[in-house]
C-alpha cells in the first residue's frame, strides 16, 4: 500500500492540484456560463425538466431587451432596458464626476496638511463605507418627495455621493501620499503655490491613481441597487433595478432577465479587467496597496 | 387549435381595432377617434392641460401606452406616465398620495387598496363626474355595461368593518379577477381522480396525483406576504365556512383563531405540506402559475385568468389538458370566491380633475377595453359587452373545452370582495401569512399560530387608531 | 517623519485645508442632514398613512423593540449570519490563497477570473443564483448535484435551505475578495522567517501555524473587518431572493427595517431599527479597527 514511488506521489499530487484548480474555476465561472445559456433560450426550453444544455439558441431575449418585443411572443413588453442602461451611465458618470471634483482638493488636504480634526474627519469618511443604507434612504426618501428630487438624476447623483465620495477621498489620499514629499518641496522652492503644487505636481504624477479611482467609482455606482430602488422611478431606474423588473402581472420573463443580467454585468467585467491590479486596493479604500 | 389561434391573431392585427404599436395609419386613426366622438361631450374642454398617470406593470397598461397619442389628439391633454411592478408601485403610490403633491393624477387601484386611500381623504369619489352631463355622456359610456358586482366592489361608504357596495364609487374597473380551481384533466382521467367538491377531496386528489404522477398534487402561493392570502386560500376559507367566517368579530377584534379558521388552516397546510411542492414557502404567484404551466402540478387554486397562460401552446406544456372548476364549496354547497378588480381612480391632490376624469372615461370606454382584451390579453373583461364579443368568446371559449367560461359565469354569481374593509389589510395579511409559515414549519400548532397572529393584529389596529 | 518641520512654510495658509475640504464638507453635510432628520423621526410615531397621529414618543420605538418578537429573531440572524459568513469566507479564502500561492499552472488566469464575481452587482449575482436554484425543478444546481448522488435541495423553500442559499450566494461574490487580499499578503511576506523555520526543520503545518498565520494576521484582521461590516448589513441578496422568508428565517435587521418603513410605512419604527443596526455596525467596526491597529503594529 505505502510502497508508492516518489514519482507516483508526484503524479497524485499534480492530479489533486489540477482537480482543485478545475473545481475553483468551475465554481467561479459556471454561474456566468449558465446565465449566458439561459439568456439564449426560448420560452419552451426555459422551464424544461431536467434543464437543457443543448437547444437551438435564439437572440430573441436580447432583441426584446432592445426593441421591447419578443417575436411572436410577448408582443407587449415595452423596451425600458435601453433607458435603464442610459440612466446607469448618466448617474454613475455624474456621481463620479462630482466626487472627483470635490474629492481631489479634500484628498490633497488630508494627504499634505496637518490640521485639527484631521484624523476624526478621515474616520467619519471611512465610516460611510459601512453604513446600512436604510438609515439614510428613509429620510432621503421623505425629503426627496418634498423637494421634488425623487425620481430625478440629480437626486440620485447626490445620494450616490454616499458611495463614491468617501471612497474617492480615501483612494486619492493614498495615491497622493505615495508621491515623495521631496518633489513637492522642490516645486515650492521653484515658487509654486499650493495650487501650483496640486496642478503641476500632484495631479500629473497621480494620473494613473485618479483613473483607477474613477473607474472603480464608476463600477461601485453601477453596482448600486438599494438607493435607486427607493429613490428612482421608471424614468431614472438604473440597470440593477431594471433587472428585477422582468416580473410582470402575468409572467416572469426569465430569459429576458438573464439577458439583462448579462448586459448589466458586461461593462463591469470589462472595466474590472482593466483595473485588476487595483481592485483590492479600491475595495479596502486604499488600506491594502 | 394552434393554427386557428394564429389565424385569429392575424385577423385581429389587420383589423382597425388592434391599434397596438405599428398600425397607426391616419385613416384608421380617424376611424378610431370617431367612436369616441360619438359621445355627446366636448372632449377638448381640457385642451392643453397635463396629467401624470401612475400605472402598475400589467397587460392593461401595455394596451394603453400605444393609444396615448390618440388620446392626445382627441382631447389635447398631455399625458405622462410612470409604470412600476406591483410591489414598488404601491409603495410609491402611498408615498406620493401621503405628501399630497399630486404627482399622480390618475392611479391604478382597486377595492382593497381604496380602503387605504379613502380614510385619509387621498382619492376622489367619481359619482360627481359620472353625473355631470358636461363631462360624461352616460348613454355612450354605459356604466351598466360593467358587471354590477365589479362596480359594487369599487364602492365603499368609508366605514371600517363594512360598507362595500355602498357609498361613493372610487374607481372604474378595467378587469375582473376571481378564483377558481384549475386541474390537470388528463391526469385526473388517467388515474381516475375525481374533481374535488370539498376541501377534504381536494387534499385526497392532490395526494393521488402526487402518488401516481410523481409531481406535486397542488401548487399555491406561499411567500410570507399578503399576496399569498387573498386568492385561493381566502376563497377556500370563505367557502369552507359557507361565507360565515370573517376576519373580525363585531367589535373589530381579529378573529383569525376562530376554530373553523383553525381547522381549515390545518387541512390546507397539511395538503400543501404533504402533496405540494417542496418550495411552497417561497412561491410567488408566478412560481405557482409557472409550475402549473410547465406541467409540474396537478392543481392550482388561484386567479381564473391565469388560464390565458395555461392555454397558450407556445409556452405551456399543458395547453388543452386543463379542466376548470369552482373552488370546493363548504357544507352549504356554495362557493364564495374572492374578487379583485384593477381599476382607475383619481388622486385628490391633482390639479386638473376634469382632464383626469376624461382620461379615466376614455381608458375604460368599451372600445379601449376591447382592444386591451383582444390585443393584450387583458382578462377577464370588466364589461359584459366585451365578454360577449364573438372574438373574445372564441378565445376564452376554447379554454378547457368551454368549461372555463361556464365556471367563470357561475363564479361571478357569488364572487365578491372577500376581505373586510379596513386600512391595514396589507399589514394584517402579512401577519397572517407569517402565521401560516409557523404552522407549515411545525413551529406552532395552527391554533397557537393563529391566536398569536390575532393578538399581533389587534395591537396594530389599536396603534393605527382603527379600533 | 519631519512633516512638522516642513509644515511651517505654509503656516500662513492655515485656513487652506478647510478651504480645500469645503466642497466635500458641503456634500458631507448634505448627507448628514437627512440622517439627523431620520434620527429625529426615530423618536416619533411617524406613520405615512396616519399623518394626524404623528407625535413625539421619545424612545418608545427603541424600547418597544424588546417586546417585538421579530426583532429578536432578526438580531439573531444578523449576528449568526455574520459569524457564519465571515468564518466560511475567511477559512475558504485562506485555503484558496495558500493554494494559489503555490506554483499552480494557470494562476494568473484563475486570479483574473476570480475578479469577475467580485465586481458583479450583488443584486445581479443574486438573480443569477436564483435562476440556478430555480424554484421549479428546472434548477441546474439540483440537477448537477443529482449526478453526484445528492437529493434535490429545497433551496428557498425551507428555512435551512434559504439560509444556506444566502450564505452560498454571498460567498460566491465575496470569497475572491478574501482570497485576493490574503494572496497579496502572502506574496508580500518576508523570506527570512521561512528560511529560519526550514533550518529548524519545521513541517508544513508548523510553518503555517507558527510563521505564516502570525505574519499574515494584519491581513486576516483586515478581511475580517471588511467582511463583518458587509455581512452585518447584507440587503441586496436577501431582497432579490427570499425577502426575509420563509418563516422569517432570513430576516435580518436591514430587511426588517425595510419592511417596517417601506411595506408598512411606519417610518418612525423603521428608522429606529435602522439606527440600532447602525450602532451595532459602529461598535463592531470600532472593535475590529482597534484589533487591526494592534495587529499591524505587532508585525511591524
Amino acid at each position: 500500500m505505502s510502497a508508492q514511488t516518489p514519482s507516483h506521489q508526484h503524479l497524485v499530487r499534480n492530479v489533486a492540484i489540477a482537480l482543485a484548480a478545475a473545481l475553483l474555476l468551475l465554481w467561479t465561472v459556471f454561474p456566468f456560463f449558465w446565465i449566458l445559456l439561459t439568456s439564449l433560450k426560448g420560452p419552451g426550453d426555459m422551464l424544461s425538466v431536467p434543464p437543457k444544455f443543448v437547444f437551438s439558441p435564439t437572440l430573441d431575449n436580447y432583441a426584446a431587451l432592445v426593441m421591447g418585443e419578443q417575436r411572436g411572443q410577448y408582443s407587449s413588453t415595452r423596451p425600458d432596458f435601453p433607458l435603464f442602461f442610459l440612466n446607469s451611465i448618466i448617474i454613475s458618470v455624474g456621481a463620479v464626476a462630482l466626487s472627483i471634483v470635490a474629492g481631489i482638493p479634500a484628498a490633497y488636504a488630508l494627504a499634505r496638511f496637518d490640521f485639527p480634526l484631521k484624523s476624526g474627519l478621515a474616520f467619519v469618511l471611512m465610516s460611510f463605507r459601512f453604513v446600512p443604507f436604510i438609515a439614510f434612504v428613509i429620510p432621503l426618501y421623505l425629503l426627496y418627495q418634498r423637494l421634488g428630487l425623487y425620481n430625478t438624476h440629480a437626486g440620485l447623483i447626490f445620494a450616490y455621493q454616499l458611495i463614491t465620495l468617501p471612497f474617492t477621498i480615501w483612494m486619492l489620499r493614498s495615491f497622493f501620499q505615495e508621491i515623495p514629499l521631496e518633489i513637492q518641496e522642490a516645486a515650492k522652492i521653484d515658487g509654486c503655490s499650493w495650487l501650483g503644487v496640486l496642478t503641476k505636481v500632484i495631479l500629473p504624477l497621480s494620473m494613473p491613481g485618479i483613473s483607477v479611482t474613477v473607474i472603480l467609482g464608476f463600477i461601485f455606482c453601477w453596482n448600486a441597487f438599494n438607493y435607486p430602488l427607493m429613490l428612482a422611478g421608471r424614468q431614472t431606474f438604473p440597470v440593477t433595478v431594471g433587472a428585477i423588473q422582468f416580473i410582470s402581472y402575468e409572467q416572469v420573463l426569465w430569459g429576458q432577465m438573464a439577458a439583462a443580467t448579462i448586459v448589466a454585468a458586461l461593462p463591469q467585467l470589462v472595466l474590472s479587467l482593466m483595473v485588476q491590479k487595483y481592485i483590492v486596493r479600491g475595495l479596502t479604500m486604499g488600506a491594502v496597496k | 387549435m394552434n393554427v386557428q389561434r394564429r389565424w385569429i391573431n392575424r385577423l385581429l392585427l389587420s383589423s382597425p381595432l388592434a391599434m397596438g404599436g405599428a398600425l397607426c395609419a391616419r385613416a384608421q386613426d380617424d376611424a378610431a377617434l370617431a367612436y369616441y366622438r360619438e359621445a355627446k361631450i366636448n372632449w377638448k374642454q381640457a385642451d392643453g392641460q397635463s396629467l401624470t398617470i401612475g400605472l402598475n406593470k400589467h397587460p392593461f397598461t401595455e394596451s394603453l401606452l400605444p393609444l396615448i397619442p390618440e388620446f392626445r389628439r382627441l382631447t389635447g391633454i398631455n399625458v405622462e406616465y410612470l409604470i412600476l411592478p406591483e410591489a414598488e408601485y404601491f409603495t410609491k403610490l402611498v408615498a406620493d398620495l401621503s405628501q399630497q403633491r399630486g404627482e399622480f393624477s390618475v392611479i391604478m387601484t382597486g377595492p382593497m387598496r381604496n380602503w387605504q386611500y379613502v380614510p385619509p381623504d387621498w382619492i376622489l369619489p367619481l359619482d360627481g363626474f359620472l353625473n355631470n352631463a358636461k363631462l360624461t355622456d352616460p348613454n355612450w359610456f354605459k356604466l351598466d355595461d360593467f358587471y354590477p358586482a365589479l362596480i359594487k366592489a369599487n364602492r365603499w361608504d368609508g366605514k371600517t368593518g363594512g360598507g362595500v357596495g355602498e357609498g361613493p364609487l372610487y374607481s372604474i374597473p378595467v378587469l375582473a379577477e376571481t378564483y377558481i380551481l384549475a386541474y390537470r384533466k388528463d391526469l385526473f382521467d388517467q388515474y381516475n381522480i375525481k374533481v374535488p367538491t370539498t376541501l377534504e377531496e381536494m387534499a385526497e386528489a392532490a395526494a393521488l396525483v402526487k402518488k401516481n404522477a410523481g409531481i406535486p398534487g397542488i401548487v399555491a402561493r406561499g411567500t410570507p406576504s399578503v399576496a399569498s392570502m387573498g386568492t385561493g386560500f381566502l376563497s377556500g376559507l370563505k367557502s369552507y365556512t359557507d361565507g360565515q367566517w370573517s376576519e373580525f368579530d363585531g367589535k373589530m377584534n381579529a378573529n383569525f383563531h376562530d376554530p373553523r379558521s383553525v381547522k381549515y388552516t390545518e387541512l390546507w397546510i397539511n395538503m400543501v405540506r404533504d402533496s405540494g411542492p417542496p418550495n411552497w414557502a417561497n412561491m410567488q404567484w408566478y412560481d405557482a402559475m409557472e409550475a402549473f404551466t410547465a406541467g409540474q402540478a396537478g392543481m392550482i387554486a388561484d386567479a381564473d385568468f391565469f388560464a390565458a397562460n395555461y392555454e397558450d401552446p407556445k409556452k405551456s406544456k399543458v395547453a388543452g389538458k386543463v379542466g376548470y372548476a369552482l373552488i370546493p364549496p363548504g357544507p352549504g354547497g356554495k362557493t364564495y370566491s374572492g374578487l379583485w378588480t384593477w381599476a382607475l381612480g383619481i388622486s385628490k391632490a391633482t390639479k386638473n380633475k376634469d382632464a383626469a376624469w376624461l382620461f379615466v372615461q376614455w381608458a375604460t370606454a368599451q372600445r379601449t377595453l376591447l382592444n386591451a382584451t383582444l390585443g393584450y390579453r387583458n382578462y377577464n373583461p370588466s364589461r359584459q359587452s366585451i365578454t360577449n364579443d364573438p372574438r373574445v368568446q372564441e378565445i376564452m371559449g376554447s379554454w378547457g373545452n368551454g368549461s372555463y367560461l361556464k365556471v367563470l359565469a357561475k363564479n361571478l354569481e357569488t364572487a365578491r370582495v372577500a376581505w373586510t374593509p379596513q386600512p391595514e389589510r396589507t399589514r394584517l395579511g402579512d401577519i397572517w401569512a407569517r402565521a401560516l409559515h409557523e404552522v407549515y414549519f411545525k413551529r406552532l400548532s395552527a391554533a397557537d399560530a393563529l391566536k398569536k397572529a390575532s393578538v399581533e393584529m389587534d395591537k396594530v389596529l389599536k396603534e393605527a387608531g382603527i379600533k | 517623519m519631519n512633516t512638522a518641520q516642513r509644515r511651517h512654510h505654509w503656516r500662513r495658509e492655515a485656513f487652506l485645508p478647510y478651504l480645500l475640504l469645503a466642497p466635500a464638507l458641503v456634500l458631507l453635510a448634505g448627507m448628514i442632514y437627512p440622517f439627523a432628520l431620520g434620527s429625529y423621526y426615530s423618536l416619533t410615531s411617524y406613520w405615512l398613512q396616519y399623518p394626524k397621529r404623528f407625535r413625539f414618543v421619545w424612545f418608545d420605538n427603541y424600547v418597544n423593540l424588546v417586546t417585538e418578537p421579530l426583532f429578536a429573531s432578526a438580531l439573531e440572524f444578523t449576528l449568526g449570519f455574520t459569524v457564519a459568513a465571515v468564518a466560511l469566507q475567511v477559512g475558504l479564502g485562506l485555503a484558496i490563497a495558500l493554494f494559489l500561492h503555490g506554483r499552480i499552472p494557470g494562476r494568473g488566469a484563475i486570479r483574473a477570473l476570480m475578479l469577475l464575481p467580485l465586481m458583479m452587482p450583488p443584486v445581479i449575482t443574486a438573480l443569477m443564483w436564483k435562476i440556478m436554484m430555480a424554484s421549479t425543478n428546472a434548477g441546474i444546481l439540483n440537477h448537477m448535484l443529482s449526478f453526484v448522488g445528492v437529493d434535490p435541495i429545497n433551496w428557498f423553500g425551507s428555512t435551512g435551505g434559504a439560509v444556506a442559499s444566502i450564505l452560498i450566494i454571498d460567498t460566491w461574490g465575496n470569497l475572491p475578495f478574501v482570497a485576493l487580499i490574503l494572496l497579496g499578503g502572502l506574496q508580500a511576506l518576508p523570506n527570512e522567517p521561512y528560511e529560519a523555520a526550514r533550518v529548524d526543520g519545521a513541517g508544513t503545518l508548523a510553518v503555517l501555524r507558527y510563521v505564516t498565520l502570525p505574519l499574515l494576521s494584519p491581513f486576516i484582521v483586515l478581511v475580517v473587518l471588511f467582511r463583518t461590516m458587509d455581512s452585518l448589513r447584507i440587503f441586496d441578496v436577501i431582497y432579490a431572493t427570499t425577502l426575509g422568508g420563509p418563516n422569517d428565517a432570513t430576516t435580518n435587521l436591514h430587511i426588517m427595517a425595510y419592511q417596517y418603513s417601506f411595506q408598512w410605512f411606519q417610518m418612525g419604527k423603521g428608522m429606529a431599527q435602522a439606527i440600532v443596526l447602525l450602532l451595532i455596525v459602529v461598535i463592531c467596526s470600532y472593535l475590529l479597527m482597534r484589533l487591526w491597529n494592534r495587529a499591524s503594529e505587532s508585525t511591524q
